[in-house]
């Protein structure tokens, strides 16, 4: 065993010579940027040795170094392994960052009626003449407290193990909890006195990126605790492909665990707020996307994200919790949201549940943008669905000065038509270091309306403004001045960012329409469109329609629905009827794969333009182009 | 017929004017209405409707011009004053089609020289002209500027106006009342796009032709078949920004592999069929010029044309 | 007007019963609508929407089988005015025209360069479709005569031309049990011509100079009990052949006139155009061309104009991924990836080859998406790069790291760089400039 210091923290941690340093990172909980999952090729986890011996790929660190750097000791915390003590400098660039984190969800009313209950009973103790078997005698006694019917109750064989003693040493005083499970009424936990008031339940989003946790009193009916925290996988590969890559490799079992433990970890830190004993917690609800639900059930994700993108199962799964290692009650249940396809998950599942498109007559568009996005079109009738690859531009990669939603990003943007001087806001406010997806998103529209760009993305380089320029590849806009940044140098949109950005929106307005056109609906059958994901609430909805993201209707009549994974979850886990539905709702679904439909790059193609080549589909945009045109001439 | 035969169409073709008499304030003998359609091509019971234009294709660098060519034409191709003469008066087109391929040189910069070239063709023929610009962006402004100017009032076609560099060939092109072509990869939409772009500089919708990009026989020619066919059928349907005439030109029919290695004795007529089974078929898809470089298709159309007008009366004079 | 999949699931008796194989009633109304699926496989249907569904999947043209064996031929069962719309489905048969006052050495020649003549173009042998025996002796013996050297030299599909009923049935001696096409039945012989086709089980020209003509026409052979008709308009000029044609392909698609619902018939040996009718034939609708013996270079341009026309738009021509040649390459020759779209294959192998600069492409599977198309989608990505240098072994074959990659692909090439590990060099976007491009940034 050797040490392994981290600077500037001085964490120190014990690890087997040949250990990478990314893995002693790890284990000694620092969170490393891997994108690609630790193979050397994002060159992300720039870490340097400050003393001691280490063994790397000099080829592969030569694409991302110096000879200066590499004598500095710069070195990739993947692609190095320590042959000694080490001292490592991990810079803070390195390491994953704090990001804001949604945890609003949709306002509803919604019955408490969960699906796990507790009942405390005062038994007659056996006799001669009432010798009916200590199991009868209980569940008749929760019947009578209001429970289930005793027949159709039953209790596994490490409950029957328990009641002889327990029903006995607490002087025949219980509290029995009951769970409906696919099986019926089951026993899950006995507990001597009573105990019925400590009922709780977690609803669970499972993100790639972060896993948030609410945490319920299912007796009051009421959230006691929030908290999120980062998805640990992040470790084995920023993105699903990376993971699924990882599974492949290295086995599932590593990825099952750590989103066990991320879920533990939020699990924790909410119950800690709450004052709670994780072992009151009966019932976890996880809503999440196809891949991360497989991963944590702990079965191969490799088969559904090939064709024919055939998940294993398509309706919800409950699963005993100790077998997932997911730290509430060992008895208690996971309850997995049911997914459709590939893209289609628990996540989107539970979107349509916050929303509750399924229930109206009317029809709705719900959109779920992140790297990928997924479009639903229906009523409690129909649905279809599908889902594409936005691109990374909508979350700000692909875009030069693109950045997640990190402390320095310009998430707002206004520009003065005669100026070109833009007026926005940062993430908590600092220097801006470069920009969000609705900070782009806004950009995007603003320079469409004050004429800087053409339709087509084109930067005017005949308009006379310092801020207009052209670089050695592209045009570009500059944004910020060197002087005002976090970073020192202009912050600037080029064509080429333009173009990303507009490849991006365009496939998720070409899918809107192909879901559109399928169902024979035009933009005025659609009375509410619904947009989720992490991107949900800070999106300026009147910007969105700018661009042509979306379909124009009535702002008002666009929503954000925030993280719709965790209201749908919340959902499920007080009102158990809501939950009967979810599996009727993923059977509804048609799912539309965009690659297979001939339509869909005709519509996309006629996407690839601001707002849309067909103008009339954007009457609003039109009037607001009109006007903007007049002012410049 | 006894049929109602109905399409439901509700717009016709807008029309675009090519070249100037001198009444008109040019030097051309004849000048060219196109478009004004307003049903399939061929089909408009309106027998004064004239045949798609044949414009024959010839440049002042024949280094860029398919060997094929170069030797069915000989000594030609070094003279454009010469073989735009031969042209119009021997192969029979109905407009000449003039390439710039002298801007295609690396570091080209003798725009007087674009001019000159301009200028011989216009005095050589009296037949209207198109004129393809440079292919580089950074002399494209100075290059239409001068062909814009030297011919003004003679109401040319330009080209080529593309979604990325359409700025310099519109600016010219209404500094000195001209048309332009409009050129988008195969595509009902972007060639749409590209229209709305020129019309939000200024560009009217009848100085404007589309070419939707033709590929050749056997290698992506349905593909532009199809977008000729869309780009009509939505003009018909009342799309304005598409209801533009078109052009089709095949440009690299001749370097392909099927010319290129057929045997000598019939390498000139398999260049002039698979010309004329490419121009044939664009012009039932919608294209109103069709241009060749080989001179044995000018004649090969010509016939088909006639054939296929409305009507009893045979080939009128334009 | 085809029906959306949401018009049909409400025809449906959404029970989500499964039984017709779909999870759901709207997964399966999606396959109606597609035409992937048969109307038949819901058990629960009525008999109304039966008959509402059944009449739009239905072809509103007949299909008919010229020919028996494996050249025979199916013409018909199309759907749409333009291609764009689905796909056209059969694409006309070519045959080549013999006469009875021919040499029977000259017909045995027209007949094997028939049989035996093909093109290959994009791993498609192309050939023409038969043989057209015209009668021009108009008498019984040689007709028949001629027919049976035809039949002699190959098993091709036929088309009878004789208006002379001893003359076909005759010949239809020799060949009757072969379904050849008889030519023509008109307003004063059908009786007899609908007898001979009834008898030999064959289809039938029918043959008039107006729409109504031949609407009725239709109508009184159907009624003689033959069903598969092929019109023949006669056109006198390539124009009459573009209006009837488009006419008669618009009312019969929109059901307007369903005795006009059979695919057509052009005699394309009108002297000095055969091109021109063959051409137009193709793209306007004809479904069986007869010509004179073409040249080979006419021969050539109009197999592939009809293999162009009757590509389906929907599913591009894709080639097999691997590394191909241009040229001789030695190992430091420029290594050129792009996609397995065919057409963006030869449209970039055609410019190697005239560039003259020898050279590898690396072809990978987008699955016969086009650049553009394939870096919208997603299909074409960095691991793919990576799949095909390492499955094609590309690293052997070159003593450099330098990929050349399409000018629409740019978005990627960090990505294919970091993946890679070769140096990326963006080409242009046009294939026709990649000649200049090699020239000067390659050789550079």
């Amino acid at each position: 065993m050797r040490t392994i210091t981290f600077l500037p923290s001085y964490r120190k941690i014990d690890v087997d010579l040949g250990t990478t340093i990314l893995d002693a990172a790890q284990r000694a909980g620092l969170n490393i940027n891997v994108v690609c999952g630790g193979q050397g090729k994002c060159g992300k986890c720039i870490v340097y040795v400050q003393s001691g011996k280490t063994e790397f790929d000099r080829q592969k660190h030569s694409r991302f170094f110096t000879e200066e750097e590499l004598v500095k000791g710069a070195c990739l915390a993947c692609a190095t392994r320590m042959l000694g003590d080490l001292l490592v400098f991990i810079p803070e660039s390195t390491l994953i960052q704090e990001q804001k984190i949604l945890i609003e969800g949709l306002e509803t009313e919604i019955e408490l009626h969960p699906s796990v209950r507790k009942y405390y009973v005062e038994l007659e103790p056996p006799t001669l003449t009432n010798p009916s078997p200590d199991l009868s005698r209980l569940l008749w006694g929760i019947q009578k407290s209001g429970g289930p019917v005793a027949e159709k109750m039953y209790a596994p064989l490490e409950m029957l193990r328990e009641i002889p003693a327990m029903l006995r040493h607490s002087d025949w005083k219980v509290t029995g909890t009951i769970a409906l499970v696919p099986g019926g009424y089951r026993l899950i936990d006995l507990q001597e006195n009573d105990t019925s008031k400590r009922l709780y339940g977690a609803a669970i989003d499972l993100g790639s990126t972060t896993v948030v946790v609410y945490l319920w009193d299912l007796v009051a009916g009421n959230v006691v605790g929030i908290a999120s925290n980062y998805n640990k996988q992040i470790s084995c590969g920023e993105d699903i492909l990376a993971r699924v890559n990882f599974a492949r490799k290295n086995g599932l079992s590593k990825l099952q665990a750590l989103a066990a433990e991320s879920i533990n970890t939020a699990l924790t830190t909410a119950s800690d707020t709450a004052g709670i004993d994780r072992d009151d917690i009966y019932e976890v609800v996880v809503a999440g996307n196809t891949v991360m639900t497989h991963m944590l059930l702990g079965i191969d994700p490799a088969y559904i994200i090939a064709e024919p993108y055939v998940p294993v199962v398509r309706r919800a799964l409950s699963v005993a919790a100790k077998r997932l290692g997911i730290a509430c009650n060992p008895n208690g249940g996971v309850f997995a949201f049911p997914a459709v396809s590939d893209f289609i998950g628990g996540d989107i599942i539970a979107d349509i549940l916050s929303c509750g498109m399924s229930e109206r007559e009317e029809v709705s568009l719900l959109i779920d943008i992140g790297t990928n996005f997924e479009v639903v079109l229906g009523n409690r009738e129909w649905m279809f669905s599908c889902a594409g690859a936005a691109g990374p531009a909508l979350e700000g990669g692909e875009v030069l000065f693109g950045m997640r939603a990190n402390p320095g990003a310009i998430d707002k943007i206004t520009i003065d038509p005669e100026t070109l001087k833009p007026v926005f806001s940062t993430i908590n406010g600092i220097k801006p270091r470069g920009m969000t997806g609705s900070g782009l998103i806004d950009l995007l529209a603003e320079l469409l309306v004050t004429c800087v760009i053409d339709r087509n993305g084109r930067i005017n380089t005949g308009i006379n403004n310092p801020r207009i320029r052209k670089a050695t590849h592209f045009s570009e806009f500059v944004v910020v001045w060197a002087q005002d940044t976090g970073i020192g140098k202009d912050i600037v949109i080029t064509e080429n960012d333009i173009k990303n950005l507009i490849m991006s929106k365009a496939s998720v307005h070409a899918a809107c329409v192909t879901l559109m056109k399928e169902a024979g609906q035009s933009r005025h059958d659609i009375a509410t469109i619904y947009f989720a994901g992490a991107f949900g609430n800070y999106l300026n909805i009147k910007n969105a329609t700018t661009i042509g993201l979306i379909p124009e209707i009535p702002y008002d009549h666009i929503k954000n629905i925030g993280n719709g994974a965790v209201t749908g979850a919340n959902i499920a886990l007080i009102n158990r009827r809501k939950r009967k539905t979810l599996d009727e709702i993923a059977l509804k679904i048609a799912y539309i794969e965009l690659n297979a439909e001939p339509a869909f790059m005709d519509e996309y193609t006629s996407s690839t333009f601001l707002p849309h080549t067909d103008l009339s589909l954007f009457p609003q945009v039109q009037k607001m182009l009109d006007a903007c045109r007049l002012l410049r001439g | 017929m006894g049929f109602d035969l109905r399409f439901g169409w509700t717009g016709p073709i807008g029309g675009v004017t090519l070249g100037a008499t001198r009444s008109e304030g040019g030097t051309r003998r004849v000048s060219y209405r196109i478009g004004g359609g307003s049903t399939l091509p061929f089909l408009d019971s309106n027998s004064s409707f004239s045949s798609p234009l044949i414009a024959f294709e010839i440049c002042d660098n024949p280094v860029f011009w398919p060997p094929i060519v170069r030797n069915y034409c000989g000594d030609l191709v070094n003279n454009v004053e010469d073989w735009a003469k031969t042209a119009d008066s021997t192969y029979g087109a109905d407009m000449i089609r003039l390439y710039l391929t002298s801007t295609r040189q690396r570091n080209f910069s003798d725009i007087p020289a674009v001019g000159k070239a301009v200028e011989a063709v216009l005095s050589a023929t009296s037949l209207p002209l198109i004129i393809e610009g440079s292919n580089e962006p950074k002399i494209d402004s100075e290059v239409f500027q001068r062909c814009g100017e030297v011919a003004q009032g003679e109401r040319l076609l330009l080209g080529t106006a593309e979604a990325n560099r359409y700025r310099s060939i519109a600016a010219a092109a209404l500094a000195y009342n001209h048309s332009l072509i409009a050129q988008s990869p195969i595509d009902v939409n972007l060639a749409k796009q590209l229209n709305i772009l020129l019309r939000e500089i200024g560009v009217l919708r009848d100085h404007i032709v589309i070419d939707p990009y033709t590929g050749t026989l056997g290698y992506g020619f349905e593909y532009s078949y199809s977008a000729m066919e869309r780009i009509r059928f939505s003009a018909l349907k009342g799309d304005t920004d598409l209801a533009m005439p078109m052009i089709c030109s095949p440009a690299d029919t001749l370097t392909i592999k099927e010319v290129r290695e057929a045997e000598s004795a019939v390498q000139d007529e398999m260049a002039a069929t698979w010309e004329f089974y490419t121009g044939l078929a664009a012009a039932v898809a919608g294209a109103e010029i069709i241009c060749v470089r080989h001179p044995e298709t000018v004649g090969k159309l010509r016939l088909a044309f006639t054939s296929m007008k409305n009507g009893t009366g045979s080939a009128q004079v334009r | 007007m085809a029906l959306k999949a949401l018009d049909i699931y409400k025809l449906l008796p959404k029970k989500n019963c499964k039984e017709c194989g779909d999870p759901t009633c709207l997964t399966f109304a999606m396959k109606l609508a597609g035409g992937k699926a048969d109307v038949d496989l819901c058990p629960y249907l009525d008999d109304q929407a039966k008959a509402v569904l059944g009449a739009t999947t239905r072809p509103p043209i007949r299909r008919v089988r010229i020919g028996v064996g494996e050249r025979s031929f199916e013409i018909g069962e199309e759907f749409v005015l333009y291609r764009h719309e689905k796909t056209f489905f059969h694409q006309p048969g070519i045959l080549f025209e013999v006469s009875d006052t021919q040499s029977p050495d000259e017909i045995t020649s027209i007949t094997k360069r028939v049989k035996d003549e093909s093109f290959t173009r994009v791993g498609t042998d192309l050939m023409f479709s038969g043989i057209a025996v015209r009668n021009r002796s108009n008498a019984t013996d040689s007709f028949a005569a001629a027919v049976g050297i035809v039949e002699n030299v190959a098993d091709l599909p036929l088309v009878l031309i004789s208006a002379n009923t001893a003359a076909l049935s005759a010949a239809l001696v020799h060949c009757g049990t072969y379904r050849p096409l008889i030519h023509a039945a008109t307003k004063g012989n059908f009786k007899e011509m609908c007898a001979l086709a009834k008898q030999h089980g064959c289809p039938l020209v029918i043959k008039a100079h107006q729409l109504d003509e031949l609407a009725q026409l239709a109508k009184d052979c159907s009624a003689e009990g033959v069903q598969d008709f092929v019109m023949d308009l006669s056109p006198a000029s390539l124009y009459e052949f573009i209006a009837s044609s488009t006419g008669i392909r618009q009312l019969a698609i929109t059901r307007t006139a369903p005795d006009l619902g059979y695919p057509v018939y052009l005699d394309a040996t009108a002297g000095g155009m055969q091109d021109a009718w063959i051409a137009l034939g193709i793209v306007k609708y004809a479904s069986v061309i007869v010509t004179a013996p073409l040249s080979r270079a006419s021969a050539k341009a109009a197999l592939t104009l009809r293999q162009n026309v009757y590509t389906d738009p929907q599913k591009p021509i894709q080639m097999n991924p691997g590394l191909y040649r241009v040229g001789t390459p030695g190992k430091d020759a420029p290594v050129l990836m792009t996609v397995n779209f065919s057409l963006t294959f030869f449209t970039l192998e055609g410019y190697l080859e005239s560039a003259r600069i020898p050279c590898f492409m690396l072809i990978v599977d987008t699955e016969g998406l086009s650049v553009l198309t394939a870096v919208a989608a997603g299909k074409l990505n960095e691991t793919l790069v990576l799949d095909a240098i390492r499955r094609f072994d590309v690293e052997n074959e070159v003593s450099h790291k330098k990929l050349i990659i399409p000018g629409y692909a740019a978005p990627l090439s960090g990505r294919i760089e970091e993946a890679t590990g070769w140096k990326v060099m963006v080409g242009p976007r046009d294939a026709a400039e990649i000649g200049d491009f090699l020239n000067e940034e390659w050789k550079r």
